[in-house]
Parts: C-alpha cells; sequence; structure tokens
C-alpha cells in the first residue's frame, strides 16, 4: 500500500497532495492571485510558492496523518509550465527525497491531470478533453501514450479568458475564468466572433484579439454589455472544444469523455459537452473544483501509478522543462 | 566590452584557497564589521533548528569582484551535499550563456558562476539564492538528514 506525496506548482496555484491505493488522504492548496488587469508573472509566482510550500508540506502531512516514514515516494512536476515557478517546487521534492531517502519521480503535468480525473471518476477509457489556462488538448489513449487527438495551435482556452478578463478589469479573485462564468449567466446577446476550428485543432490568439478590440468599440458605444461579450465569448470558444471533442470521439469510437483542467469547472461547457454525448449516447464525466484546478494529489497519483509500474527518477534527472508533450510519456500502467 | 570569469585552474581547489583568504577575515557572528573593502557579507535568517542543533546561521560571503565563487558554509558535509544535489539539475538550464559549477568542500558548498557578461551573472545568482535560501529553510526545518553511510 504504497503512500506517494506529489508537489505541484506549474502556474499560479501551489498545492501538495498525498495519495494512497486510490484514496486522497490530503490535497491542501494556494492560489496567487493578480489584481484585476493583470496577469502573474513567473518570478512573483515562484516567489509565492516558495513562501508557502513547507508550510503546505506539513499541512498536507498533518490531514493525512502520515509522518515521513509512512510515505514511500515523491512525485513532483516535471513540466510542462513556467519556469521559476517549476523550479522552486522541484528543488524543495529533491530536497525533501534525499532527507527522508525516498525514491523521486517527475510527473507529466497533464497526465497527472488525466489519471486524476480517471480515479475520481472512474471513466474506465474516456476521450479527454484538457482544457485549462496553459493547455487545450483533446487526448485518447492507445498503446501506452496518450495520445494528442487534436490541440490549441496557439493559445490556450484558459490563457483566451484570462487574457481577455484583464481587458475588462474583471477580479482575479478566486479565478478570471469563474468571474467570466458568472458574468457570462447574465450576458443576453450573442455578439458573433471568429469560429476557429481547424480540422482537428482550433486557434483562439485571433479570437482574443478580435473581442479585445470589439470590446472597446462595442462597450463605448453601449451596443453590449460585458455581460453580453463574457456571454458570446464563451458560446463560442466552447462550441469549438465540444466539435473537437466530438470529432476525437468519432474517431475512436469513443462512448466516453472527461472533462480535466481549470476551465473544466466550467459549468457551461459541462452543460454543451454533455448535450455532444447524449446525442452520441456516451456518457460525459467531469471533476469538481478541488480536483479540476491544479493540485498535489493530480501529482501524486500519476506518482502513484508510474511508481508501481516500477518508473523511478535518478535524482540527476530530476530537471524540470517548460515543454513537456502529454505523449513524451511512455504509459507503462495500462494495458 | 567586460572581460570574461574564468574559473581559475585547479577548479575547486584553486578558488578554495582564495576563499580562505577571504573569509578569514569575515567572523560568523558579526553582520559587517571586519568585511573585506569590496565584499558583501549577506546574513540569512536565522533557522528554527531543533533541539540539540544550535543555530544554524548561514553566512554567505561573496567575492568581490574579480573573484567568482560563493561560499554557504552548512553545518555538516551531508547537508552540503544535499544541498548541491537539490540545485544540480537546474544549473543545466541557461547553458547557452551562464555556466554553474558546484563543489562541496568539507561542510561548504562553493557555487562558481561563469559568464561572458557580468549582467548574466547577476541575473542568475538572484535568484539562485533565493532557491539557496528554500533549500536551507527546507533542511532546518525537516530536520537532521538520516544516518548514511555517504563519506
Amino acid at each position: 500500500m504504497p503512500a506517494v506525496l506529489g508537489f505541484e506548482g506549474s502556474a499560479n496555484k501551489i498545492g501538495v497532495g498525498v495519495v494512497r491505493d486510490g484514496k486522497v488522504l490530503a490535497n491542501p492548496r494556494r492560489t496567487y492571485v493578480t489584481p484585476p488587469g493583470t496577469g502573474f508573472l513567473p518570478g512573483d509566482t515562484a516567489r509565492h510558492h516558495r513562501a508557502v510550500i513547507l508550510d503546505l508540506l506539513q499541512e498536507a502531512l498533518t490531514e493525512a496523518g502520515l509522518t515521513s516514514e509512512d510515505i514511500d515516494c515523491i512525485a513532483y512536476t516535471k513540466g510542462p509550465g513556467m519556469g521559476a515557478p517549476l523550479v522552486s517546487v522541484a528543488v524543495v521534492a529533491r530536497t525533501v527525497a534525499q532527507l527522508w531517502n525516498k525514491p523521486i519521480l517527475g510527473v507529466n503535468h497533464c497526465i497527472g491531470h488525466i489519471e486524476m480525473g480517471r480515479l475520481i471518476t472512474g471513466a474506465t477509457n474516456p476521450t479527454v478533453l484538457y482544457v485549462s489556462g496553459g493547455n487545450t488538448q483533446v487526448i485518447a489513449y492507445s498503446e501506452h501514450r496518450y495520445r494528442i487527438f487534436g490541440e490549441t495551435i496557439d493559445i490556450a482556452v484558459g490563457n483566451c479568458l484570462d487574457r481577455f478578463a484583464r481587458v475588462l478589469k474583471i477580479s482575479n479573485d478566486p479565478s478570471p475564468g469563474y468571474n467570466i462564468e458568472q458574468m457570462a449567466k447574465r450576458g443576453k446577446k450573442l455578439v458573433e466572433l471568429p469560429y476557429t476550428v481547424k480540422g482537428m485543432d482550433v486557434s483562439f490568439s485571433g479570437i482574443l484579439s478580435f473581442i479585445e478590440d470589439v470590446a472597446q468599440r462595442m462597450l463605448a458605444t453601449g451596443e453590449c454589455t460585458p455581460e453580453d461579450l463574457c456571454f458570446s465569448l464563451q458560446e463560442t470558444v466552447f462550441a469549438m472544444l465540444v466539435e473537437i471533442t466530438e470529432r476525437a470521439m468519432a474517431h475512436c469510437g469513443s462512448q466516453e469523455a472527461l472533462i480535466v483542467g481549470g476551465v473544466g469547472c466550467n459549468v457551461r461547457l459541462q452543460e454543451m459537452m454533455e448535450t455532444m454525448c447524449q446525442e452520441r449516447g456516451a456518457r460525459l464525466f467531469a471533476t469538481d473544483e478541488r480536483f479540476c484546478i491544479d493540485n498535489g494529489a493530480m501529482i501524486a497519483q500519476a506518482g502513484w501509478e508510474m511508481f508501481q509500474a516500477g518508473h523511478r527518477t535518478p535524482l540527476s534527472e530530476t530537471g524540470i522543462t517548460q515543454r513537456y508533450r502529454t505523449d513524451e510519456v511512455e504509459v507503462t500502467w495500462r494495458d | 566590452h567586460a572581460t570574461a570569469m574564468q574559473a581559475s585552474g585547479g577548479g575547486a581547489g584553486g578558488a578554495e584557497g582564495r576563499d580562505d583568504q577571504h573569509s578569514s577575515r569575515t567572523p560568523a557572528c558579526q553582520s559587517g564589521s571586519g568585511s573585506a573593502e569590496g565584499e558583501d557579507v549577506h546574513r540569512a535568517p536565522e533557522g528554527r533548528g531543533g533541539p540539540g542543533r544550535g543555530r544554524a546561521v548561514i553566512e554567505a560571503a561573496v567575492a568581490r569582484p574579480g573573484g567568482d565563487t560563493l561560499r554557504v558554509p552548512f553545518q555538516l558535509p551531508l547537508e552540503a551535499d544535499m544541498a548541491r544535489r537539490s540545485l544540480l539539475p537546474d544549473a543545466q538550464r541557461h547553458q547557452g550563456l551562464i555556466r554553474k559549477e558546484f563543489a562541496v568542500n568539507g561542510s561548504d558548498l562553493l557555487v562558481r558562476w561563469t559568464a561572458e557578461d557580468l549582467a548574466f551573472i547577476r541575473l542568475s545568482m538572484n535568484p539562485f539564492l533565493d532557491q539557496l535560501s528554500l533549500v536551507i529553510q527546507n533542511i532546518q526545518s525537516l530536520g537532521p538528514p538520516p544516518r548514511q553511510s555517504l563519506s
């Protein structure tokens, strides 16, 4: 019954989690929130993480009711993500692994999301829509790899939403996406925006430029409200995501869809995906904000699978990497 | 243009020779006084330390320009080596512009920067000191490392 400690800090959330045999024993997390109209920069984010990570570690152990002796393996996010924050977390993982004399494992952040999604929902072999501030991919498992069927060719959907929130000076607390979602519920008018699906892939940077431009004009003339713009942006980008997910599901003959990543918390996105799944006779799976949003336990869970399958990372190879493709990892723990 | 700062021949041994000369003039328990001209003595906050560990005061003596090595004393050789292994994997980043080399001498961690431009060294040192500070706090907060038969 191995227990794995997981460290996550690739963006503005820092989390430490403990997982043992499919049970999440602890999952404390902190979020670095910047003022409205601004985003989070690597150096400041790393500073935030450094200030709280050791306290989070203690919190996790206390919540799990475990000591260092009960932990069998230390897992940390190897990538992808922002450099300085990744490094800040990795140095602690390496130090803890040495102090406690435990093996260490570098985990792919995207795979962390997928494995936690599978664990929590019980989905057997879903087509995965992974959508966050940093990533947008449609993934399906085949022959020991999580294969990327479709993805953004420029920015992530969450990045599009977050940067649009800055234009309207929408609060980043608890997250810009959450506040856009609340405003969108009060939107009444659909503003036509570019719709950019490219085969299996999607593109968001053009939509962002367009809506940034349109926002200035239309809000000045009173042609629409900020709520209308939030509503229109969500409807457009989410429809695009539903389309490419459906395309992958049709290709694979898949009867299950799983949404992971911070944007997966969005209830409107879940509604639209549910409609598509019902039309296909497929089942939709999603997790709540404890696990959708970046967290330590998802790294611990992926680490647990890797540990059980015999993976080990020598300390000298525990670097971080800002670009780490989901399909680079050999998924030896699945058939 | 800035002259290149090269590691002196003989690696850590050469640097150690120069550092001894500086460190003897910077007594551990005084801040500032006794520092040689052009030297910077930075005192990190005291560690929490468990019973029996005493105060863990980290003193980092940054040699003046022309010198190139940071010396960080730890309580035990094992701790210095642990810090080295925790910080080394990230040293490979940005290797085109700046090179960081680590060595352990007794219970001291030695870090040497080499770059064509002094500005790169300054840019590298600041985040590095932050990561180092975190490793030190980490070691202090989790208590003494398990006894290992490492030399």
